[in-house]
């Protein structure tokens, strides 16, 4: 009997031992495959309804660090470019802030890579630099932000949110659209064109005109 | 339904006087194949790759030169990895590439009957595993996961045979088909099934 236990416990060590031989899907991946690209859009909005737009001068970076918070690298050069390029051919007309845009556009860098929290801009909207409303003519306003909003993540991110200026209400500022660019390598200059034409490519219903 | 319960106990019975006599190998073996598994149903729609990574393993106890019971466990990985597509959620669309992965560890209880005396030089066999199995569900976008652990009910009837390295040889060759059906749900999986080829030996040890 004893033999026999013995071989039994041989048996399940064997079993335990190999029972984690499966294929990591995550060390075969590249960069590219690794990113993915999200979008929300406020369901009640009629996005034709909207003519022109303005675009932040510089790019928000929230860090849990909080030692940053506007910067104007290579990179944020080329995602404003690329974000404003993007909106003009779906027929907005960019118009500087004093000239009551309909449309803000927000640019964020997100750097949560040390400590998790739930993305909710409102948690951070506070610190890091994120634009106030101020910046868009709307002092003492807040900004709304819809609970879809809120991933749970623990990475480099970045944030494309367009925020609704003509219907303020409550003295808050609605966003109704975001893009969260998220994954390995998206603070990288190179990945700018291919993730913001993705993030367009699958929001059809952005656009000012109905054709 | 009571006459077939006799009948059982009878063969049963008899079997057992019957080993008496006819003892070829001890008892008690150990086991273990290496499995390739294809997926059915709703489970190729998660996964309908071959799973090429997979074993299995036991151990089995002989009442007689017929029945015999055991214990049973193993490991299979489903995988596939989509290329990018965007897939809408509820208040908008992501775009990934999704990569599916189903990992399955059954724990059966077994019972199996030989449909040859063990000195034949193939032994063929019926057998059926009933237990529970612990499924392991990661659906990466990209580098992140939806992931969801859980022990469900499994049932896995075999057939196949054994063929003895030399008469009465403790060591045998092993070769069988095995379906395993499971009510596992969970997202665009409605139930588990699998039919799954093996390959490996058995030892009689005591």
């Amino acid at each position: 009997m004893k033999r026999v236990m013995l071989f039994i416990s041989a048996a399940l060590g064997v079993v335990l031992s190999f029972s984690s031989c499966g294929k990591d899907p995550l060390k075969d991946m590249t960069e590219d495959e690794s990113r993915i690209y999200v979008t929300n859009r406020a369901d009640s909005v009629d996005f034709t309804s909207y003519k022109t737009f303005s675009i932040a001068d510089s790019v928000a970076v929230a860090t849990n660090s909080n030692t940053e918070e506007r910067a104007l690298t290579d990179y944020d050069k080329k995602l404003i470019a690329d974000v404003t390029q993007s909106l003009t051919a779906r027929g907005y007309t960019q118009v500087s802030r004093a000239a009551k845009p309909d449309l803000a556009v927000n640019l964020t860098r997100i750097d949560n890579t040390y400590s998790a929290v739930i993305y909710d801009p409102g948690y951070w909207s506070g610190i890091g630099g994120y634009f106030d409303p101020f910046y868009w003519g709307y002092p003492g306003y807040g900004y709304y932000w819809p609970t879809y909003y809120q991933v749970y993540q623990k990475e480099r991110a970045v944030s494309i949110d367009i925020v609704d200026l003509k219907n303020p209400k409550n003295n808050q500022l609605m966003a109704i659209w975001n893009a969260m660019l998220r994954g390995s390598g998206v603070w990288n200059i190179s990945n700018v064109d291919s993730m913001v034409s993705a993030v367009f490519a699958q929001s059809t219903y952005l656009k000012a005109n109905n054709n | 339904m009571k006459s077939i319960k006799l009948w059982i106990l009878t063969m049963i019975a008899f079997l057992g006087v019957q080993s008496a006599f006819a003892q070829v190998r001890s008892p008690l073996s150990i086991y273990a194949d290496y499995s390739i598994a294809q997926p059915f149903g709703s489970l190729k729609d998660y996964s309908d790759k071959t799973s090429f990574r997979g074993w299995k393993a036991g151990i089995q106890y002989n009442l007689n030169d017929r029945f015999a019971v055991g214990l049973q466990s193993g490991y299979q990985q489903f995988y596939q990895r989509l290329p990018r597509a965007v897939y809408p959620t509820k208040s908008g669309d992501i775009s990934a590439v999704q990569t599916r992965t189903l990992e399955v560890t059954p724990i059966l209880a077994t019972v199996q009957y030989q449909l040859a005396k063990p000195e034949a030089a193939i032994i063929p066999y019926v057998g059926v595993g009933v237990g529970t199995v612990n499924m392991l569900y990661n659906k990466y976008w990209g580098e992140f996961t939806d992931r969801d652990n859980s022990w469900q009910f499994a049932a896995s009837p075999e057939i196949g045979f054994n063929i003895p390295f030399g008469k009465g040889s403790p060591l045998l060759f092993n070769a069988s088909v095995q379906y395993t059906y499971s009510p596992y749900k969970l997202a665009e999986i409605t139930s588990y099934n699998a039919v799954q080829a093996n390959v490996g030996l058995r030892l009689h040890i005591n």
